[in-house]
């Protein structure tokens, strides 16, 4: 049975590159209308899901239902309403009117071209009147990036699919995109699915964050993960000694690099009584986040060098006075690690 | 070098005067050259685009195959076709022997390694973010193939235009396959050998001209399309 409202559905799907898995995902439903974020480092498999959503590709392994319906991936029922704005999107070589109608000519949607694309450029802030006309070689990157996704805004997808939408642009883009982005989903209810690195805007207006590592869905961004290489210390526990000389602490490790995930991660009192399978670290705040969907409030926490998500609500913001720059101490149980 | 100059003259005279000889070879060489790059090209531009697109095993010898026929001397494609066209030869009851299709097929061989490879090449050297524009933008496999051609049009053409130079002035396939009979399968290049043999300079001069004339129209009518778009 599908869940109600679902726009995608994956099951036991797989993808498989030169030989190699790049992502494995055992269920997933998407929900329609929603914004959905995708974090994890580079290589992680955001791409690659996106070009599987985006039916540029077809799974190697199991079943990714688009609607209810399995995707064959030339067929217009789902080709047309699905558009990937990939990672360095690129111009076909004409100029930006033709480029941003060329969707809707394939589709056959030739009424009214001119408006629909004039419409669609100012979506992205490129006055047709200047931009039309321009060849695809006259834009700057920004510029470029934008006309891409007016292309795809001309459409009125159903599913928008952004890859790193504002990497590498200015901010001015930036800002353009991200609203254009949104002003689709709240007008047409376009569901948004964004693979970016930007987490605080991500937090700021994803209906759900899934964070990929290694090919797998392992969270909700929320989690904090910590690398390797792991060293086993004299009394038999295992972790790594920070060059501030505290001790980070983990379970024993199944692999010397295995990276460790850490869930449920609060603000610690400063040593009372710590039982065995506590371990307190010392950093500092350096940025304050706001869930705008859900209230919650996530604090990065440096320790040494290494990152740490901590959930935290609006109170004990107020009223521990946690703001970036302050010294706190952060506390999590061995028993809440996971290996990926 | 009198004869040359001689030549030169007598060819403005045989040009201007509406020579029917040279006209006719003229007018031979437009049409045969003219089906031969119609049939490469609608058979070796599909062709190439697999062989540029897709991934499959043996891809990578099938390209250097490709790449060697490219240098297919003529004289050797004039003597297979021959072999074949032939009445004793396996398709010499089609009676093709001596007749411009006759020729036209021998050019389609000449041709279509070049536009099969260059095609190939235009295509691979599309980067692959051109396919998944494509392709998010709602193509399927016709406007793919279509839009894939179109964004790699330049070296399709750089491929065309070197197939059509190849095919315009090969001398062994016409002269072998077409047998050089004046009026009907002479082309520029047939009659421009007999003729020196003949130590009639004026008619190859003229003849010669003619071909670096279309060779130049082609190449102008190219680089303004490439303008163009």
């Amino acid at each position: 049975m599908q869940p109600d409202g679902s726009i995608y559905e994956i099951e036991a799907l797989e993808h498989i590159y030169a030989g190699r898995s790049v992502l494995r995902i055992e269920q997933l439903a998407i929900e329609a209308g929603g914004i959905v974020g995708l974090v994890g480092p580079n290589g992680s498999g955001k791409s690659t899901l996106l070009k599987l959503l985006g039916l540029i590709e077809k799974p190697s392994r199991g079943s990714l239902r688009f609607r209810g319906k399995v995707l064959d991936p030339f067929a217009p029922r789902a080709r047309h309403h699905v558009t990937l704005l990939p990672q360095e999107p690129s111009l076909m070589k004409r100029n930006v009117f033709r480029n941003v109608a060329y969707g809707l000519r394939l589709r056959g949607q030739t009424d009214q071209l001119e408006a629909r694309v004039q419409e669609a450029l100012s979506f992205v802030g490129l006055p047709a009147e200047h931009f039309a006309r321009r060849p695809w070689y006259a834009l700057s990157g920004g510029e470029t990036l934008r006309a891409a996704l007016a292309a795809r805004l001309a459409l009125k997808p159903r599913v928008l699919l952004l890859d790193e939408p504002t990497a590498g642009v200015d901010a001015a883009s930036a800002h353009l995109i991200k609203d254009a982005a949104l002003r689709a989903q709240r007008e047409w209810g376009t569901t948004l699915i964004v693979a970016s690195h930007d987490r605080p805007w991500l937090y700021e207006v994803c209906s759900d964050v899934l964070q990929l590592f290694k090919g797998r869905i392992f969270g909700t961004g929320e989690e904090t993960v910590l690398f390797g290489p792991w060293e086993r210390f004299t009394d038999g526990t295992w972790g790594k000694t920070l060059s501030d000389n505290q001790h980070l602490r983990i379970p024993e490790p199944p692999g010397p690099e295995t990276p460790a995930v850490v869930e449920n991660i609060i603000l610690g009192e400063t040593d009372r009584n710590p039982s065995p399978d506590q371990v307190h670290l010392q950093g500092v705040v350096s940025r304050l986040n706001l869930a705008q969907k859900t209230g919650r409030v996530f604090a990065t926490v440096l320790v040494e060098k290494l990152s740490w998500t901590v959930p935290l609500t609006q109170e004990q913001v107020l009223h521990r006075s946690i703001y970036p720059g302050k010294t706190v101490t952060i506390q999590y149980r061995l028993d809440s690690m996971r290996w990926v | 070098m009198d004869f040359l100059l001689d030549g030169l003259m007598q060819a403005a005279r045989l040009l201007t005067g509406g020579d029917a000889e040279t006209y006719s070879a003229i007018m031979i060489t437009l049409q045969v050259s003219t089906l031969s790059m119609l049939c490469s090209l609608l058979i070796g531009i599909p062709l190439g685009f697999s062989l540029g697109h897709f991934e499959f095993p043996g891809k990578r010898p099938l390209r250097t195959l490709v790449d060697t026929l490219m240098a297919l001397p003529t004289v050797f494609i004039g003597l297979l076709v021959y072999a074949f066209l032939t009445h004793r030869g396996p398709l010499g009851h089609f009676g093709l022997l001596f007749t411009l299709p006759g020729i036209a097929i021998g050019q389609t061989i000449l041709a279509l390694p070049i536009v099969i490879g260059l095609t190939a090449t235009a295509i691979e050297s599309l980067e692959e973010k051109t396919r998944v524009t494509l392709l998010s933008l709602g193509a399927n496999r016709r406007q793919l193939f279509l839009s894939s051609l179109w964004e790699a049009r330049h070296g399709v053409l750089s491929g065309a235009i070197a197939a059509y130079g190849r095919v315009m002035t090969e001398v062994g396939i016409s002269m072998m396959v077409g047998g050089n009979i004046k009026w009907q399968t002479r082309t520029i290049t047939t009659a421009i050998a007999l003729e020196t043999n003949k130590g009639q300079f004026g008619m190859g001069v003229a003849l010669g001209l003619v071909l670096l004339a279309i060779a130049f129209g082609v190449n102008l009518s190219v680089s303004f399309l490439r303008r163009k778009t």
